[in-house]
């Protein structure tokens, strides 16, 4: 997993997979640049080909830690389709701006 | 008189729906997809019925039986590769005309449900979907009775649990045995198959649920065809195995073959014996032993 800040933007990129064997890592290594206070965080899912329960946990842990910082913009970045359809029937892709580049 | 069914075999487009079993077992508003056309057939007139099948024909055997349940006598047909119109006349309609049903329920390849030949199942997930939505208000014959209209537009299986606070919308089907839960929201376009389970909360639109699947609770199918865990989206043809049984997974029992293999007889009988204290303690203290002659018959 890469993680860059640039400036107002922290850009959390090569992501092979989030499921219970590396979800904790992620959620840990991200809110260890939170204090940052970047703008906005954008998670690339372009690499990223399997999601589990324990991934969507970690994102939507990741959600709620940025609700509580006003302003803060999430934004998932070129997801799969089937990562798509996995965010779209937990409903997940209400919390977050999906953006397709 | 007589007709012949010839089963699809292999249709690139759909390969989720030919996953578990062959495309003419798919089911459809309650019904595999050759269940539906015997019926048909049955009521025109027909009382033999050959159905040839390419594909995992000893499975289309084994479910159709021999044809009593239609009224028909029925034989089905292993191929080695799915026959055209004219080559199955070729080779099985060898006593001309005289006996047959008329043209064109005489052969009949099942690429379509009867009636709705301008509505093709297999092109594409999308056509499947509207082929099915097309088919609903047909789907209930007189030989039919699990299931009855209940509102405009609203089918319900006679044996189905529908909550009283989950909400339905018309054009919806809910099939026979079938759960749904406290909140769920079933339509609009939407087709439940029998025995599957909508947990509360969820919702279910513009979709077709297969048989015995489980849709967990707060979950929203949408645009999509949801199948024990594979959920395929028929507007973009992108398919997903689902990885969390508690969102989707299947409630069928596993196939009859897998239990009664001899590799799971033979390790799984001891078990119990060795795994539970209880029963070596059991063993221990059973005061004697009976001959195998002394145990009363059954």
């Amino acid at each position: 997993m890469k993680i860059e800040n640039q400036g107002q933007c922290l850009s959390i990129s090569e992501i092979p997979e989030l499921t219970a064997v590396n979800s904790a890592n992620f959620r840990d290594e991200v809110r260890a640049v939170l204090p940052g206070s970047p703008s906005v965080i954008e998670i690339d899912l372009s690499q990223t080909r399997f999601v589990d329960s324990s991934g969507l946990g970690a994102l939507f842990a990741l959600y709620r830690a940025t609700a509580q910082r006003n302003g803060v913009i999430l934004r998932l970045l070129n997801p799969r389709p089937e990562i798509q359809q996995l965010l779209e029937l937990t409903q997940m892709q209400q919390l977050f701006e999906i953006v397709r580049r | 008189m007589k007709t012949l069914l010839i089963c699809p075999a292999i249709r690139p487009a759909v390969p989720q729906l030919a996953e578990d079993g062959p495309l003419a077992l798919v089911p459809i508003l309650g019904e595999g997809l050759v269940g539906h056309w015997i019926e048909h057939l049955a009521m025109l007139g027909a009382r033999h019925v050959q159905v040839i099948a390419a594909d995992r024909a000893e499975q289309v055997r084994s479910t159709l039986g021999d044809g009593a349940r239609w009224g028909v006598q029925l034989e089905v047909i292993a191929a080695s590769l799915e026959p055209t119109l004219t080559e199955a006349a070729a080779h099985y309609r060898t006593d001309g005309e005289a006996g047959w049903l008329p043209a064109p329920n005489d052969i009949v390849l099942m690429n379509h449900l009867p009636g709705c030949p301008e509505l093709p199942l297999f092109e594409s997930y999308a056509s499947w979907f509207a082929a099915l939505l097309a088919w609903m208000p047909r789907a209930l014959t007189p030989a039919r009775i699990r299931a009855s209209e209940i509102r405009p537009g609203i089918w319900v299986g006679r044996r189905a649990h529908v909550s009283p606070t989950a909400q339905l919308i018309a054009p919806c089907w809910i099939g026979d045995q079938a759960f749904v839960e406290p909140g769920a929201v079933v339509g609009p376009g939407a087709i439940i198959e029998d025995r599957s389970v909508v947990e509360s909360d969820a919702s279910i639109t513009h979709s077709w649920v297969g048989p015995d699947t489980f849709v967990g609770p707060m979950t929203a199918v949408a645009s999509s065809l949801a199948w024990g865990s594979s959920l395929t989206n028929w507007r973009s043809d992108s398919s997903l195995r689902v990885p969390d049984p508690f969102l989707m997974c299947s409630l069928a029992p596993p196939p009859a073959a897998l239990v009664a293999a001899p590799v799971y007889r033979t390790v799984g009988a001891p078990t119990p014996a060795v795994a539970s204290p209880l029963n070596w303690m059991a063993a221990w203290s059973e005061p004697t032993r009976r001959a195998p002659d002394s145990i009363p018959p059954t």
